[in-house]
């Protein structure tokens, strides 16, 4: 061990300066040097490097676009649109890798903001309908194949997907309100939708009430 | 489709509620405790170890999940590995919409680490772990020396008393109310003054580890009439004192310190049971010396260790658990409040000393087992203490570049002529 003369302690783990003090030990006192007891751990600088790049294109589209449409005005827009496709982007992301270790869920979350955005859109370029005619129930109807698919290839257990199941079928009649509120022009896509989520429903109620039960009962308690 | 296992599943205990909510990247919530053996650690053995000691402890088998209310335990059939020290000391272990265990066992050379998540268990409870851990780790490396006699391990609770929830064991309910309302009688403490320093880079932590003879310094301790714990803290204040800015002199010192509740309450759990007393501690006139810091600190240290005192505060904690309006909160609404008011407490402590105590393991294995250590979770300067044998360990952790206090307090011990042995990362 190598004594520190400033802080008159001795170094155990073979380290050139003194932690206390920062001073070099020198090795006059003819100390044996230790064998390192915490390792050193090199830092991890760019772990984020392709979220970075990410983030740069995003602000150059922003500025280049700006930047053309005051050279060559046109009555569209535009920037607007390319700033809107961009939060769209950016919410999907930010979902997507934040619950990428919980696929269902993810999906699940994704077809809410997807759903959002889609109604957002259509009503920001002169509402033509066509966010509740086709996007919601489409989304709606492959979120839940999207999800049965997922938890058989992953072989997921009951618990892990089946609160999501239950959501996504849960949301895959909410279309049953555009009918009802005679809000679409085309009724078949909203139809499909609800029958297959009855369809989807009636299946895991059916086929895995006890774990449904269990399981809500779990995240319900209070 | 087939049936499925059902899977068990728990609440989390009073404390442990506190520190999902809280825990992130700058305060992960993860302590260490580690033993330095003799002989180096074969990682096969240790992992051969942690499989028979999991099955003794089916709580550390279980991830954290969010349900809408509250959080939960869930039994998964993850398998704990042994993993190589190459993170940096209590690197965050629970994330949200992870599913990993809220503990990781890490070797290196001599070293066991045991890093446990705060929410699944306190110092005591992840000791216990570490005890049977080492016991079987010893009994398989060794086991040609202990072919006559095995040693005992000096742990034995039952499955369910590792897993029982002392806080609402000892609850009595809310009729005590009426006398925890003196709670509130504390007298407002004044400015508190808050270490400032440089963070490390990437939250890292400053371990900066000390050990010294046991024996040596509770000599020094009992030339003052105290315990170990309350002189290592007069030390502690006063190296605090010497680094403050003299305009912040009058300040308040505010110093918290864990209570292992298993001492009053019966209890054998090995998840959280503690309780944290604040001391407050002002140098009024700038009286510096040690004897009357010890004087005044003792004095305060009997007034909160009553039963009394101690069961109000567990009281106080478990009332907030219970009350109708927090429990039909959903997650997170309470997530944000317990943020809110963890922001809060954190301006009125200074730093923290934790006392793990004396470490007992079977005598047979004095031989192999060299020394133990704990890191805290740190939040601040902090500092943890542990002895085995005569190895006194006192570990001062800090989430900054300075070590101006760290300095003053191994400096202070070793002016009384006790030799240190300084170990840092």
């Amino acid at each position: 061990m190598i004594f520190c003369n400033h802080c008159k302690v001795y170094i155990r783990d073979g380290k050139e300066t003194c932690p206390l003090c920062g001073n070099i030990l020198s090795d006059n006192n003819n100390g044996v040097k230790g064998e390192e007891i915490y390792p050193e751990i090199p830092l991890t600088y760019n772990r984020h490097m392709v979220i970075r790049i990410l983030v740069f294109i995003s602000v150059v589209a922003m500025v280049v676009s700006c930047t053309v449409y005051k050279m060559v005005p046109v009555n569209v827009n535009w920037p607007g649109l390319v700033f809107l496709g961009l939060v769209s982007v950016w919410l999907s992301l930010i979902n997507v890798l934040r619950k990428r270790h919980n696929i269902t869920k993810s999906i699940m979350w994704q077809v809410i903001i997807v759903s959002g955005l889609t109604v957002f859109w259509d009503w920001r370029i002169g509402w033509r309908g066509w966010s509740l005619d086709f996007a919601i129930p489409i989304l709606c109807i492959a979120a839940m194949l999207a999800m049965y698919i997922t938890a058989k290839v992953m072989k997921l257990s009951a618990r892990d997907y089946i609160s999501y199941f239950l959501l996504g079928g849960l949301f895959g009649i909410v279309p049953v309100l555009f009918i009802l509120f005679d809000l679409v022009n085309v009724d078949l896509p909203s139809v499909i939708s609800v029958a297959a989520s009855l369809v989807f429903l009636s299946a895991i109620i059916i086929f895995h009430g006890e774990s449904i039960k269990a399981e809500l009962q779990k995240r319900m308690h209070i | 489709m087939n049936n499925q296992k059902k899977v068990e599943w728990s609440k989390l205990d009073n404390a442990s509620k506190y520190f999902p909510a809280t825990c992130d990247e700058k305060d992960p919530k993860v302590f260490r405790i580690a033993c330095e053996l003799f002989e180096d650690v074969e990682p096969e053995i240790l992992q051969k170890a942690l499989d028979i000691t999991i099955e003794q402890f089916p709580l550390y088998k279980s991830v954290l999940r969010r349900g809408i209310f509250w959080y939960y335990y869930e039994s998964s059939d993850i398998r704990p590995t042994v993993e190589r020290e190459d993170k940096p000391v209590c690197a965050p272990i629970y994330r949200k919409n992870e599913k990993n265990l809220l503990f990781r066992v890490i070797y290196n050379k001599k070293r066991i680490n045991i890093e446990v998540f705060h929410a699944l268990s306190d110092g005591t409870g992840a000791l216990w772990f570490m005890m049977t851990l080492l016991y079987h780790y010893l009994l398989i490396k060794y086991k040609d020396d202990f072919l006559e006699k095995k040693p005992e391990l000096n742990y034995n609770a039952s499955i369910s008393q590792k897993k029982d929830d002392s806080f609402s064991r000892y609850y009595q309910g809310r009729h005590y109310r009426k006398q925890a309302k003196t709670k509130k009688e504390n007298k407002n403490p004044g400015k508190v003054y808050i270490i400032r320093g440089t963070r490390l880079e990437e939250n890292r932590i400053k371990v900066i580890e000390g050990t010294m003879s046991a024996k040596a310094v509770l000599e020094e301790a009992h030339k003052y009439n105290t315990t170990l714990t309350v002189f290592l803290s007069a030390l502690l204040l006063l190296s605090i004192y010497k680094d403050m800015p003299v305009r912040k002199r009058g300040n308040t010192l505010v110093l918290a310190v864990p209570i292992n509740l298993r001492q009053f309450f019966k209890s054998e759990t090995s998840s959280n049971f503690f309780s944290i007393m604040n001391i407050p501690y002002t140098f009024d006139d700038g009286n510096t010396e040690l004897k009357d810091v010890i004087g005044k600190l003792d004095e305060s240290f009997r007034k909160e260790l009553t039963e009394e005192r101690i069961y109000q505060h567990l009281h106080w904690l478990m009332s907030f658990e219970r009350n109708p309006f927090t429990r039909i909160a959903p997650l997170p609404l309470k997530n944000l409040s317990l943020r809110i008011a963890n922001a809060i407490a954190d301006l009125g402590v200074t730093t923290s000393i934790s006392n793990l105590g004396k470490i007992k393991t079977p005598p047979e294995f004095d031989r192999y087992i060299r020394q133990f250590s704990v890191i805290p979770n740190v939040r601040r300067p902090q500092m943890a203490i542990c002895t085995y044998g005569d190895r006194l360990v006192i570990n001062f952790a800090s989430p900054f570049r300075e070590t101006e206090i760290q300095r003053f307090f191994f400096e202070s011990l070793a002016n009384m002529g006790i030799k240190i042995e300084i170990a840092s990362n």
